[in-house]
């Protein structure tokens, strides 16, 4: 008998990379009507799809992860009415999202603290990191350093972190049997 | 076909094929040898996990190139090994149809879908609209070009799919299913463009279970696989002599000859029957009807007004082709779709008054893909989560899910209760639905295609299981699939562009043919039996029971058991 | 009530344009209007690229939902940041500010500055929006993949971007589903109380299965691509894709604006311009 296997890099891009990316970026677009804004706070959105971002670079790699932040963040505004264009710098964040978290799943953090804890620390640091870069709006929107660390960093990083944690471990408790039945 | 395989090198030479997937513990098909020549229609038929999938990505290319996993034999495509060809050169050789076209189709405009292949092997713009031009003539789809594909219905998808194959001009197709979703009138014209294919010299391969329909191909010859060996490969007489009745659908003749020939297989043909059925007094109020109503999704309007009723005790098919609305009838007597304009009643009472969580007590909801819901941790919790979205008592789940559990007759499966849902296979993620309808204790079902997905041997035998489900009072089933219908229903509501054209028990709704297949639907060979063989007033009796009842007598047909199926017997 | 892009310029003036040519408006517009802080000059780009709009006959009821939430998502940003976080103003320093008045409680001081930097913001955001509207409704989704190749965007990622408008509309129907399966099982998303970790984990019923779904179906779709040869070596795009006069025209326009701001910035004519009667008001 002769035995097979197919070595993948985590950044090589094949039809599995633009499926997975491709799939990721429109489930984000899809399921982010679903938000809400949290109660009392200064117009904060909980957007519970974000969670997508992150668990798509954990699952596949940096480069989904990359594109389904970067262009399913453009998505979500585009449908949304917000414009392709008026933040695209919130895009970059988003996708740096998903990078990171595709980077720290390769690496040795994920197999830190079991399935559940593992996940959620991956989703965590990789959207604080990430989401550093939309202090951008500074340049972009002409911001001062406070307004973009409370109206814009602050703004967006604890309802994502709030989607990230919770929702990161439950999908990959999922998916994690399911990757072992198919085929490949 | 002799001469020509002497004249002809044969597209594909398979010798002593064994191949496990890498997680796998056993191989998945063991020892198969085959060659197929030029001009060659070969029919692949069996069961579910036979191994037809293995083999076609064997033959594809998949395996080596995408599947890893230890293969033994060889497996030579035009001349050379598949592990010697890049998939790229291979595509201009092998053309596959996968199962789903939904799945398999990739542009987002029919254009687009039919471009793919071309464009990947960086053929020029040209040469490209030629082809396509060429190919919407041959498949029938010129009608199609400009459309969205998102907006295109099951059978011209599947076209479509075929299409973006010709597209590529490969010397063999494997087409894999192609039958499963497609109404007579699209499988009558893909089965043509499959004959004329292989009249111009080209292979064809075409795994389906639907004997019945994929004969008339009028394949050269059959290779039928069980667990991932060969158990027949020859000529169609040859197979219809040894097929196993039960696994695949056969011609009801073929089944006649089987049972007349070997009469010890009729043992196996016990069909359950239904409990607690007694006739409906006349007056009883219907569980579910409908007084002229219209419903739609945004400007199209779907249901042009439907009247009928359906009785507290009785098993209801609505038939029709896809698209026809019978769907959208129960989403929205379920309230999960508003009408715009009538009257809908459930048990006497208008249904607006209940929520649609109020609905699902009476009405048991059985969605077509089970996996669109399945997403807890465990089998018990996907169980409990209805009854706790309800309000209903703690202290009552664990009977709730014990019960569901063994009237789905999963409560055998080892560790069932801390499963996670997705792991199990599909028939039993299907339980699993049909038991999660139940943990809501309705007394009527409601099943939306049960046979999707399913080979013949399984879609049967879940149907079984369902009538024998104790305590149900009625069953209304949403299907295309003619037999299934027929051979189960007490009554039948024909469904044609959002209308009731027809409602009555199957016998009478089948007589006018005109008006069945202007439905669009298949005459099979079951229903000329039936014609032939029963009375007029008699019940539909599925190839089985039908062949026993011609052999033995009707006696012995109805001591087998035919349950509640029919009308005005007994 | 799941929104799918809509080819809704389809026969407009603007939706015959190639393809290219509202994808490269829309980032020179932005290039453009990062750079002005000068409300005249943001005005003067507004209305031009109102006109803009026009070209793509979007019918204004079948966006309307979009413009509601474009507009007062702007608006209450534009409030919050530049009016309620402390009144500090870009480069100006706290000093230089003319307030008019304080707000009661929070004692931020409401400026001459504050106030017009508020109004170009929100002038510069509609502007924003009004040039990538025709980007999601007067481009073919089919010409989206072609038209960012053509562009040099790596194809590979040209043809994810194209794969993922193939993906939404059936994702979207898939999601409809999975809502009214969970629907009958006594689920409402919108119903029930709790805090914000209650409410996301309320998605998972909806979420997990949807994805899971997606992802084991994705198997196929990537067994079709690479029986169809995709990513072994160059492809080729059947859309063909030239510039015509117009075509030119306009990207020349948006091109030249482009430069002049950039100049006119450059030498620092593009600041911020504190409306003069509101200075008057202040008292100075």
């Amino acid at each position: 008998m002769s035995s097979m296997s197919i070595q993948r890099s985590a950044w090589g891009v094949d039809s599995r990379v633009i499926v997975y990316a491709a799939i990721g970026a429109a489930l984000y677009g899809v399921v982010a009507l679903f938000s809400f804004v949290i109660p009392g706070s200064n117009n904060v959105s909980v957007r519970p799809a974000f969670a997508i971002v992150p668990f798509f670079g954990y699952a596949f790699g940096p480069v989904v992860g990359l594109f389904t932040g970067l262009v399913g963040n453009a998505i979500v505004d585009q449908l949304s009415g917000y414009g392709l264009l008026t933040a695209w710098n919130w895009h970059i964040a988003n996708g740096l999202v998903g990078l990171i978290a595709g980077v720290l799943a390769a690496g040795s953090m994920a197999r830190m603290g079991g399935k559940i804890v593992g996940p959620a620390i991956v989703a965590a640091i990789s959207i604080v990191i990430g989401m550093l870069f939309v202090f951008s709006d500074i340049f972009v929107f002409g911001n001062d350093f406070n307004t973009a660390l409370t109206g814009s960093y602050l703004w967006v990083l604890v309802p994502d972190l709030i989607a990230g944690v919770i929702l990161v471990p439950l999908l990959v408790m999922a998916w994690e049997p399911l990757k072992e039945s198919l085929g490949r | 076909m002799v001469e020509r395989t002497a004249a002809a090198e044969p597209v594909v030479r398979i010798e002593g094929l064994t191949f496990r997937y890498r997680r796998a513990t056993e191989p998945a098909i063991r020892d198969i040898s085959l060659t197929i020549d030029p001009g060659e229609v070969l029919l692949v038929a069996g069961p579910s996990g036979c191994g037809k999938s293995t083999l076609i990505r064997a033959i594809n290319g998949l395996i080596p190139h995408a599947y890893p996993g230890d293969l033994a034999g060889s497996v030579m495509v035009g001349g050379r090994s598949t592990s010697e060809w890049r998939l790229r050169d291979l595509a201009g050789i092998v053309g596959t149809v996968l199962q789903d076209p939904a799945k398999q189709i990739v542009g987002a405009t029919v254009e687009a879908e039919l471009a793919f292949g071309p464009e990947n092997l960086g053929l020029e713009r040209v040469e490209i609209r030629r082809r396509i031009g060429e190919v919407a003539e041959r498949a029938g789809i010129r009608g199609l070009l400009g459309r969205e594909t998102a907006a295109l219905s099951g059978g011209e998808r599947q076209l479509l799919a075929m299409g973006g194959i010709l597209m590529l001009r490969p010397r063999l197709y494997v087409v894999d299913e192609p039958l499963a979703n497609l109404d007579p009138a699209s499988a009558a014209r893909l089965l043509g463009i499959l004959r004329d294919l292989a009249d111009e010299g080209h292979a064809i391969v075409i795994v389906e279970h639907r004997v019945e329909e994929a004969l008339d191909l009028r394949p050269d010859r059959v290779l039928y696989l069980e667990e991932g060996r060969t158990r027949y490969l020859g000529d169609t007489a040859g197979f219809l002599a040894v097929a196993d009745p039960d696994a695949v659908k056969l011609p009801f003749d073929a089944v006649l000859a089987r049972f007349r020939a070997d009469p010890a297989l009729m043992g196996a043909t016990r069909q359950p029957g239904r409990h607690g059925q007694g006739p409906a007094p006349p007056d009883e109020q219907p569980r579910l009807e409908f007084r002229g109503v219209r419903a739609g999704f945004g400007d199209r309007e779907v249901l042009h007004g439907i009247d009928a009723r359906l009785g507290r005790r009785e098993i209801v098919a609505v038939l029709g082709p896809n698209g026809s609305g019978k769907t959208t009838l129960f989403r929205t007597a379920m309230r999960l779709l508003a009408p715009t304009a009538g009257e809908i009643r459930v048990d006497g009472a208008p249904a607006f008054e209940r929520s649609v969580a109020e609905l699902a007590t009476t009405f048991g909801y059985v969605f077509q893909s089970p996996s669109q819901m399945l997403f807890a941790r465990t089998v018990r919790e996907e169980l409990t989560f209805g009854p706790r979205n309800l309000g209903r008592d703690a202290a009552s789940f664990d009977f709730i899910v014990s019960d569901a559990l063994r009237r789905t007759s999963l409560d055998g499966l080892d560790g069932i209760l801390d499963r996670p849902p997705l792991t199990l296979s599909f028939g039993q993620q299907k339980r699993l639905a049909l038991a999660i309808a139940l943990s809501l204790q309705p007394p009527t079902l409601i099943l939306d295609e049960p046979s999707a997905g399913q080979d013949h041997r399984t879609a049967r035998r879940f149907m079984q299981e369902v009538l024998a489900i104790p305590g149900l009072e009625s069953i209304f089933l949403v299907t295309h699939d003619v037999d299934l219908a027929l051979t189960h229903a007490d009554r039948i509501l024909l469904f044609r562009d959002g209308r009731v054209v027809a409602d009555g028990p199957p016998a009478l709704v089948v007589e006018d043919l005109d008006r069945w297949i202007g439905c669009n639907l298949r005459p099979t060979s079951l229903m000329r039996a039936n014609a032939r063989w029963r009375p007029a007033d008699a019940g539909f009796l599925d190839a089985q029971m039908l062949a026993a009842h011609v052999l033995t007598g009707t006696a012995a047909a109805e001591s087998h058991g035919e349950g509640g199926l029919t009308v005005g017997t007994g | 009530m799941i929104s799918t892009p809509r080819y809704l310029g389809r026969g407009s003036w603007l939706g015959s344009r190639d393809p290219r040519v509202p994808l490269v408006v829309g980032v020179l517009a932005a290039a453009t209007v990062i750079q002005l802080w000068d409300i005249r000059i943001v005005s003067v780009l507004f209305v031009l690229g109102q006109a803009y709009y026009r070209t793509a006959s979007i019918p204004f009821r079948l966006v309307r939902r979009q413009w509601a939430f474009a507009v007062l998502f702007v608006s209450i940003l534009v409030l919050v940041n530049t009016i309620l976080t402390g009144g500090a103003i870009g480069d100006f320093d706290r000093s230089d500010l003319h307030p008019l008045f304080y707000l009661p409680l929070l004692g931020t001081p409401i400026s001459a500055e504050s106030l017009s930097y508020g109004a170009t913001q929100l002038l510069r955001f509609l502007t924003f929006i009004t040039i990538g509207f025709p980007i999601a409704y007067a481009i073919a989704p089919s010409d989206l993949g072609p038209a960012l190749a053509r562009l040099r965007i790596p194809e590979k990622f040209a043809f994810g971007v194209d794969l993922t408008y193939r993906f939404i509309p059936s994702l979207a129907g898939d999601l409809q589903e999975t809502i009214d399966a969970q629907r009958v099982r006594g689920y409402e998303w919108d119903k029930g109380r709790g805090g914000p970790i209650a409410r996301v984990r309320r998605t998972v019923p909806l979420i997990v299965p949807l994805t899971m779904n997606a992802i084991v179906g994705a198997e196929d779709t990537i067994d079709a691509m690479d029986l169809r040869g995709f990513g072994t070596g160059r492809r080729s795009w059947l859309r063909e894709l030239a510039y015509d006069r117009a075509d030119r025209a306009l990207l020349l326009t948006a091109l030249a604006i482009f430069f002049a701001v950039t100049i006119a910035s450059l030498m620092g004519l593009t600041k911020l311009w504190v409306f003069p009667p509101l200075l008057t008001l202040a008292g100075e």
